[in-house]
C-alpha cells in the first residue's frame, strides 16, 4: 500500500536542521518499506530559500514551500493551517512526520487535532502494516516503560531525534512548489515575536547534542566547572548540569538536565560528580551510552550507567581532555 | 478574568513499575500516586501568581482521571484554586490524548475562560499532546514550552517567553488562549493547614465520563482519529555499569576512551 508522506521540517534559524533532515530519511525508509509513494518535504514560514534548497537535496520527492512575511512567527494555528494548504497539494493517503523539536511538538497535535488524525509525540521507531496502519514505539515514564500503538486513519507522528539516524541522500532533485498562504485564519493573527536570547554560546543545544558532558555537585565549587566546560569544547558537547548545580547558582537553569529541566538524547552522555537523583535520571535514560564518575561506588548512577568510574572528577576531567585534545 | 488550570495525578516517578494483566499499561495496584504532575503544580503556581498580581477572576482545576484524582484536585483547592471540576473515569481506562483534549475542551465551553492553562506534558505518558488540540478544539490560540506570562488586559495581549532550541524568545499573542507551560516564574507554594482544611469545603463538580462524552459529539476527521495502545513493556532490568579499573587515574581514563571506542563505538 502506498503512502504519502508529509514531512513537516524545522528550520526555525533559516537552516534545515539536523532533526528534519533525519524525519526526511525516515520517511524515506517507511516509504520503502509501505511499498512506494512520495516523501513530501512542506517547509513552512518566511525567507525559506535556504532551507528549501537544502531539503531538495536531503531526499524528499517533492519539495512544498509556504513562505510568507505573516508566518514570521511561530504560531501552531497559523503553521496548521499552512501544513493544511500542502496537504491538499498531496493525494492521499497521508502521513504527517515532523522532528520532535519544539516547534514539532507543538504544531502536530494541533494539526492532528485538526484533522482528526491518529497522532504520538516522539516516537522511536514506525512500522507500516499491509492494511495502511503504523505500529509506533515510544518511551514513556522517563524512559523505564515503551508504549506500543497503532495509528490508524491518517498517522500524525513526531519523531525523537538522533533515535533513527540520517541516511546518505538518494540523487533526487525536485523543483521547488510554491504555495500561496492567503489570509491567515482569525485564530492564528496577532502573534508577534519581540526579541530572541541566544542560550547557544560555542556549544551545541542540550536538547539536540550528540554528545553532552554535565557536572554535578561533585565539581565542587562554580568555578571547577570550566573543567566540565573544557572537555565539552574538545568533544564539540553541550554542557549539562544538574538540579544541586543549578540551585546553587553555579550555572543558569538553562543548563539543567532532568525533571524540571530538560530531556537529553545524545550518543554518549557523561555525568561528572553527579550522584543520580531520579529526577536528573529521568532527563537522561534515553542517552544511547552513560559515562558515570564519581567518588562514591554506591552512587545510583552507577545503576543506569553503562561505564562507571570510581574516582575525584576533578582528576579524571583534565585528563580525560588531554587525552582526547592529543588525539 | 478566569482561568482553567487542567492537571493530572500520575504515577509518583519513584515508584516501582508492574505491567497490567492486559500487558497494555502499568498496573495501578500497589502504585504510589503523586499529589499532581509536576509541571501542572508549576502551571496553578502560575495562574495563582497571576490572579494574586493582577486581581484575575476565579482560578479554576479541571481534571480527567479516576476517582483517586479527586486528591490532586483537592490540592489545587488547597493552593488557592476556588473550583475544581473531575471527569471521572473507570480506574483503569487508558485514554487517547486527543481524546482527553476533546473532553476537557467540553466541559471547558461551559465554564468561563479567558485563559487555559496546562503543564507542558505529563510524567507517565509524556504525550504533551492536549495543550495545542485543546486550542484547535475550543478554536483559540495555543503557546507551548511558555515559561513565563504577563496578561495586558487592555490591549488583550499576553507577553510570553517560550524556549526555544538554542534560546529564549520573547513574545506576544492575543488571548483567551490555551498556554501550555515549561515552567512557571515561582516555585509551587506548600499548602499551609488552614488551607488545606478550607479546600475541602471548596466546590468540587464530578461529572461521570459517560455525560462528558455526550457533551464531545463526533470527532472530526474521518476513520478512526484515535491511536490504540498495543503493549506496555518494561526493559530488561540494567546491568549496571561496567566499572573501568586501574592502578592510577590515567590508567582509568586510558580503558574508558578504549572501551567508548571501540566496544560503545560513541567516540
Amino acid at each position: 500500500m502506498t503512502l504519502n508522506i508529509i514531512v513537516v521540517t524545522d528550520q526555525r534559524d533559516g537552516t534545515l536542521k539536523g532533526a528534519s533532515r533525519e524525519s526526511l530519511s525516515e520517511a524515506r525508509r517507511v516509504v520503502a518499506r509501505a511499498g512506494g509513494g512520495d516523501v513530501v518535504a512542506c517547509l513552512v514560514g518566511h525567507n525559506l530559500g535556504k532551507a528549501a534548497e537544502e531539503a531538495r537535496h536531503s531526499g524528499a520527492s517533492r519539495v512544498l514551500v509556504v513562505d510568507d512575511e505573516k508566518l514570521k512567527a511561530f504560531s501552531a494555528a497559523g503553521y496548521a493551517h499552512a501544513v493544511g494548504l500542502v496537504a491538499a497539494k498531496v493525494p492521499a493517503p497521508h502521513v504527517f512526520l515532523a522532528p520532535d523539536t519544539t516547534m514539532g511538538r507543538e504544531l502536530l497535535p494541533r494539526l492532528g487535532a485538526r484533522i482528526g488524525g491518529s497522532v504520538a509525540t516522539a516516537v522511536t521507531s514506525i512500522a507500516p502494516e499491509a492494511d495502511g496502519s503504523l505500529t509506533v514505539q515510544r518511551k514513556v515514564f522517563g524512559g523505564r516503560a515503551t508504549e506500543t500503538l497503532r495509528l490508524r486513519g491518517t498517522p500524525v507522528i513526531t519523531l525523537r531525534p538522533n533515535a533513527f539516524g540520517i541516511d546518505a541522500s538518494p540523487a533526487s532533485d525536485p523543483p521547488v512548489e510554491n504555495v500561496p498562504l492567503g489570509d491567515l485564519p482569525a485564530v492564528a493573527q496577532g502573534v508577534q515575536v519581540t526579541n530572541f536570547t541566544s542560550t547557544r554560546g560555542d556549544t551545541p543545544d542540550l536538547t539536540e547534542a550528540q554528545i553532552v558532558v554535565s557536572g554535578g555537585r561533585g565539581m565542587k565549587t562554580a568555578e571547577n566547572f570550566v573543567l566540565v566546560e573544557n572537555l565539552a569544547k574538545t568533544l564539540g558537547a553541550a554542557v549539562g548540569a544538574s538540579r544541586a548545580v543549578v540551585d546553587a547558582g553555579w550555572r543558569p537553569a538553562s543548563f539543567q538536565v532532568g525533571q524540571t529541566g530538560k530531556t537529553v538524547q545524545p550518543q554518549l552522555y557523561l555525568a561528572f560528580g553527579i550522584s543520580g537523583a531520579i529526577q536528573h535520571l529521568v532527563g537522561i535514560t534515553n542517552s544511547r551510552c552513560i559515562v558515570a564518575v564519581n567518588k562514591d561506588p554506591a552512587a545510583p548512577i552507577f545503576k543506569v550507567a553503562d561505564y562507571g568510574v570510581v574516582g575525584d572528577a576533578m582528576t579524571v576531567l583534565p585528563l580525560l581532555t588531554k587525552a582526547l585534545t592529543k588525539q | 478574568m478566569d482561568v482553567i488550570v487542567c492537571v493530572k495525578q500520575i504515577p509518583d516517578p519513584e515508584t516501582k513499575l508492574r505491567v497490567a494483566a492486559s500487558g497494555k499499561s502499568y498496573d495501578p495496584d500497589g502504585v504510589k500516586f503523586t499529589i499532581v504532575n509536576t509541571y501542572d503544580e508549576a502551571t496553578v503556581e502560575e495562574a495563582l501568581r497571576m490572579k494574586e498580581e493582577f486581581g484575575f477572576g476565579a482560578v479554576r482545576t479541571v481534571t480527567v482521571g479516576p476517582a483517586r484524582s479527586e486528591e490532586a484536585l483537592r490540592h489545587t483547592l488547597a493552593m488557592g484554586a476556588d473550583e475544581a471540576v473531575l471527569v471521572e473515569t473507570p480506574p483503569n481506562a487508558v485514554l487517547d490524548p486527543l481524546l482527553v483534549a476533546r473532553i476537557l475542551s467540553a466541559v471547558i465551553k461551559d465554564m468561563p475562560h479567558d485563559l487555559v492553562m496546562v503543564g507542558k506534558h505529563a510524567q507517565d505518558d509524556e504525550a504533551g499532546q492536549v495543550g495545542s488540540a485543546l486550542g484547535e478544539y475550543l478554536g483559540l490560540p495555543s503557546y507551548a514550552f511558555v515559561t513565563g506570562l504577563t496578561p495586558d488586559s487592555g490591549a488583550h495581549v499576553l507577553k510570553m517567553a517560550r524556549y526555544v532550541e538554542g534560546g529564549e524568545e520573547a513574545f506576544g499573542g492575543p488571548f483567551p488562549a490555551v498556554v501550555s507551560l515549561l515552567k512557571g516564574v515561582k516555585d509551587p507554594r506548600t499548602p499551609t493547614l488552614p488551607n488545606i482544611l478550607k479546600a475541602r469545603k471548596k466546590p468540587l463538580k464530578k461529572i461521570p465520563l459517560p455525560e462528558a462524552l455526550a457533551k464531545v459529539g463526533a470527532l472530526p476527521g474521518a476513520g478512526n482519529p484515535t491511536s490504540e495502545t498495543l503493549a506496555f513493556t518494561l526493559p530488561p532490568p540494567r546491568a549496571g555499569a561496567k566499572m573501568i579499573e586501574g592502578q592510577t587515574p590515567e590508567e582509568q581514563v586510558e580503558k574508558l576512551l578504549k572501551s567508548l571506542k571501540e566496544e560503545a563505538k560513541v567516540l
